[in-house]
């Protein structure tokens, strides 16, 4: 299974497997984005060359704008496949990132 | 463990269904697990592109001998065409000259153990193997 939710701070969230027959509805969430924007990767398991591709695709689109995406969370067999495709030069990916402080 | 799917992108959910039973049978360690599966993707995936038509089916065979899983995927009725020929794309161009494609060939070599591809009798094969982890 493969979701992708939109946060009210903007934020995207996935979720499941994003392989080659799930890219589409995928990316038609991502074509609709317009700003600098975080991509929550914790619950995605999956992740094949067609999300990557559709990935970089938004990465570019963004960047003639100034903006990007940022990855944050991905688990450590996702991050691999990112970092073998040298994708850590063309995306900031944030390794760790702090469970939000709970106040009150 | 064998199984035959219509080549076609909508197979790919029985491909996955029959990964994830044969890993399982095979003791596969999650890092293998995830290696088999964008490798069967990235070749399943170039087969449909490649061969859209007719009635042929692709089937895929994954037999682990000690800690080795061989992953065979055979394609049939089809013209010789060898995936692994493939260019690498420069991955340390910047941003606007990466190009979008050809990043999964090279995403699975670097995953797998090893990858050969044959052609003999109207039928192309690829054979990889995983060496399995702790």
């Amino acid at each position: 299974m493969f979701s992708i939710t939109v946060g009210d701070d903007g934020a995207i969230h996935l979720a499941g497997r994003l392989d080659a027959s799930r890219v589409e509805q995928a990316e038609a969430v991502f074509n609709r984005v317009t700003d600098t924007c975080r991509v929550d990767f914790s619950d995605l398991q999956y992740i094949s060359s067609a999300g990557l591709g559709m990935l970089l695709k938004t990465q570019k689109r963004l960047s003639t704008s100034g903006k990007s995406l940022i990855l944050v969370r991905m688990n450590k067999l996702v991050r691999d496949v990112f970092r073998i495709a040298r994708f850590d030069l063309v995306f900031q990916i944030d390794e760790e990132e702090n469970p939000p402080l709970k106040l009150g | 463990m064998e199984r035959s799917f219509k080549r076609a992108l909508g197979a790919l959910d029985d491909v996955f269904v029959f990964l994830e039973e044969a890993l399982a049978a095979a003791g596969a360690d999650a890092q293998s697990a995830y290696a088999v599966n964008f490798a069967v993707e990235e070749f399943f995936t170039n087969m449909v592109k490649y061969e859209p038509g007719g009635g042929h089916e692709v089937s895929i065979s994954i037999e682990r001998e000690a800690d080795r899983l061989t992953v065979r995927m055979v394609d049939s009725g089809v013209q010789p065409f060898d995936v692994l020929s493939a260019r690498t794309p420069n991955l340390l161009d910047p941003l606007d000259k990466r190009p979008v494609g050809g990043l999964g060939i090279h995403i699975s070599r670097e995953l797998l153990d090893s990858v050969a591809y044959k052609y003999e009798n109207g039928r192309s094969t690829i054979t990889f193997v995983q060496t399995l982890g702790a």
